[in-house]
């Protein structure tokens, strides 16, 4: 089964409560595999305080063309969506990579044999990561200057199902755009982070359609709870069909083990609960639903 | 000019020190600000944007459909869409997950079954302009729900804004970047003159606007650090090691405050709620400092 821990906007403690929550079911005995699909910030290895090992580059495809075979037709130009190949006057194409998506259109398109020949670059890299809480982090990071997350995405996704162990739970990225969708893809369940400020109300309602869209069981968790006002949070979650599951005060001692990278529901702090009593409907969750 | 604000993850604080700087600035210098963050846009509601004078749909995105008449089944889409955003549904059918599709067209090139698949334009979502109580305009956006490519959108936010810059004759365009490193966050960067970085001083952050960093490097444009919740990890000073290591020029750094999420709930700039706080008189001194070595 899988899970995915999202939310609308970036910095609402999603990597937090992802983490921690992560810790918790294993230590009531659920096995699991993380995956951090925030390929373009991904954090979950430095909150867990691990450094990110077994590094796989992820090869895209791009075309390079063959001049003493190309025609010069323009049709590989021509089906580009991303315009990623330019063709001078007389008809020669050139490619722009790093607007090249890797989708091989032109490739399928070009009436030559040969003249479009395999070549890639590597976008980003995935790693697999074992973590002393007894569960394995899947990471997918995106190299810089690199435009589009899709691939990452799909290719940390993919390392992610063949490693797993148990229960996949994804750590999304912010937002609710496509890769989003695609990371949420196949969960059963959404959990979605949310703070009670007029900011993160806005963006809560974005991540309760997306799960709507998707016809995905939602829940919430509220981060920061007593910085502003829950009541309409709740309001939204009915208005979705979404369950308020749990509340997380600000807390100077999550900030703390934040920025020490030890998860707080390791520690004797009072927060710690909170997680644990989560991970518990969570497990409850699994339990019915496999 | 044109100035960039960026954090590479959200979270660190970027809105709402930027909603601050631009309060700061209104008076001495016109601009137009661009909230560039198209998925989660903040900006409008940090300035007190109740309404829109004018939105525009955009139209962009593209996305596949499939003609349940005319399919044979074959699974040949299915199997070569690149990014696996073709599904079965239960009555057999194969159909496109709009949600996910990225419009390349492939499976609309593979299908053996000419007109099956056909790549639609779709909305991608909307950009707006707003004249704030202040008096600046600002342009923002809002990408639809699992669509793809919100650069795009944030490229037409920018042509916007530079032709607002000329109708008004004004002197500065001010962007505030999108989180990540992606499509959008390049589109937010290309073009600027100058890149203020955002950041506290927690390793994830660090993490984070390294890789901004490398992405300003690619446009080749001067950055500049503000340091946020500069207290909040007293003996973490990576940070400042990676900052002096790399030449970049620190403006100067903001203690953490609660009157910060206070200003932020009740929708002002906290240097406009809380002039007295000490969160805004550091941002009221970087001000100073933005003045006097970026804008002259
Ligand atoms: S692989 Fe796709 S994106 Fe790249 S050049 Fe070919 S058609 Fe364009
Ligand atoms: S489609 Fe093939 S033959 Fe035609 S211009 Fe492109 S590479 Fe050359
Ligand atoms: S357009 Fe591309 S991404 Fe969309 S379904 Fe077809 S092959 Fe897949
Ligand atoms: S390739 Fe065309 S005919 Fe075959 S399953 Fe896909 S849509 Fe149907």
């Amino acid at each position: 089964m899988q899970i995915a821990v999202s939310g609308g906007k970036g910095g609402t403690g999603k990597s937090t409560v992802a983490t921690n929550l992560a810790v918790a079911l294993r230590k009531i005995g659920v096995k699991l595999t993380l995956a951090d699909l925030d390929v373009e910030a991904p954090n979950d290895h430095i909150l867990l305080g691990v450094e990110l090992a077994n590094e796989e580059p992820v090869n895209q495809f791009m075309p390079r063309f063959d001049y003493s075979k190309c025609t010069k037709c323009r049709k590989c130009a021509e089906v580009c969506e991303e315009h990623a190949i330019v063709t001078l006057k007389d008809g020669t194409p050139f490619l722009m990579p790093t607007l090249c998506s890797g989708c091989r259109a032109c490739e399928i398109v070009c009436p030559v044999p040969g003249a479009i020949q395999e070549a890639f670059r590597v976008i980003g890299h995935t790693y697999v990561t074992p973590t002393p809480y007894g569960f394995t982090l899947v990471t997918g990071k995106l190299r810089e200057g690199e435009e589009r997350s899709m691939p990452l995405v799909v290719a940390a996704k993919r390392r992610a199902e063949e490693v797993r162990e148990g229960l996949l739970m994804v750590d999304t990225a912010a937002g609710t755009g496509n890769t989003v969708s695609k990371a949420v893809e196949g969960s059963k369940l959404l959990i979605a982070v949310t703070e009670p400020t007029p900011l993160g109300i806005h963006d809560t309602e974005l991540i309760l359609q997306l799960g709507k869209l998707m016809k995905i069981p939602t829940w919430v968790v509220v981060n920061r709870s007593d910085l502003g006002d829950v009541g309409k949070v709740r309001e939204l979650a009915e208005k979705y069909g979404a369950e308020i599951v749990a509340e997380i005060p600000y807390s100077e001692n999550i900030v703390k083990t934040y920025v020490e990278g030890k998860p707080i529901v390791l520690t004797d702090y009072p927060e710690a609960e909170i997680f644990t009593g989560l991970a518990e409907r969570v497990a409850e969750f699994l339990g019915g639903g496999e | 000019m044109q100035i960039a604000i960026a954090s590479g993850k959200g979270g660190v604080g970027k809105s709402t020190i930027t909603a601050s700087l631009l309060y700061l600035l209104k008076d001495e210098y016109s601009f137009v600000a661009v909230d560039a963050d198209a998925e989660a846009p903040n900006l409008g509601l940090l300035l007190g944007v109740t309404e829109w004078e004018e939105e525009r749909e955009h139209i962009g995105a593209k996305v596949a459909r499939i003609n349940t008449e005319s399919c044979v089944r074959c699974g040949i889409c299915y199997e070569r869409c690149p990014y696996g955003c073709i599904y079965i549904d239960e009555e057999g059918n194969y159909v496109v997950n709009e949600l996910t599709c990225e419009g390349c067209n492939v499976c609309g090139l593979v299908c053996p079954v000419t007109g099956t698949i056909t790549l639609e334009e779709v909305r991608s979502g909307v950009i707006r302009k707003a004249t704030t109580k202040y008096g600046f305009p600002l342009i923002s956006a809002q990408l639809d729900v699992g669509r793809p490519e919100s650069g795009k959108l944030v490229t037409e936010e920018k042509e916007w804004a530079a032709k607002l810059m000329k109708e008004l004759n004004l002197e500065h365009m001010i962007v505030d970047s999108a989180a990540g490193i992606g499509c959008q966050v390049i589109a937010s960067l290309g073009g600027a003159d100058v890149a203020i970085l955002i950041a506290e001083p927690t390793p994830a952050s660090l993490s984070d606007v390294q890789r901004a960093y490398k992405v300003v490097q690619h446009f080749r444009e001067p950055a500049y650090l503000i340091i946020n919740k500069a207290d909040i990890n007293p003996g973490f000073t990576g940070l400042e090691e990676w900052a002096e290591k790399e030449g970049i020029p620190i403006l100067g750094r903001i203690p953490y405050d609660r009157a910060v999420p206070e200003s932020m709930s009740m929708l002002k700039p906290v240097v406009e709620a809380f002039p007295e706080a000490k969160a805004s008189k550091a941002i009221v001194e970087i001000a100073e400092v933005i003045k006097r070595e970026i804008l002259g």
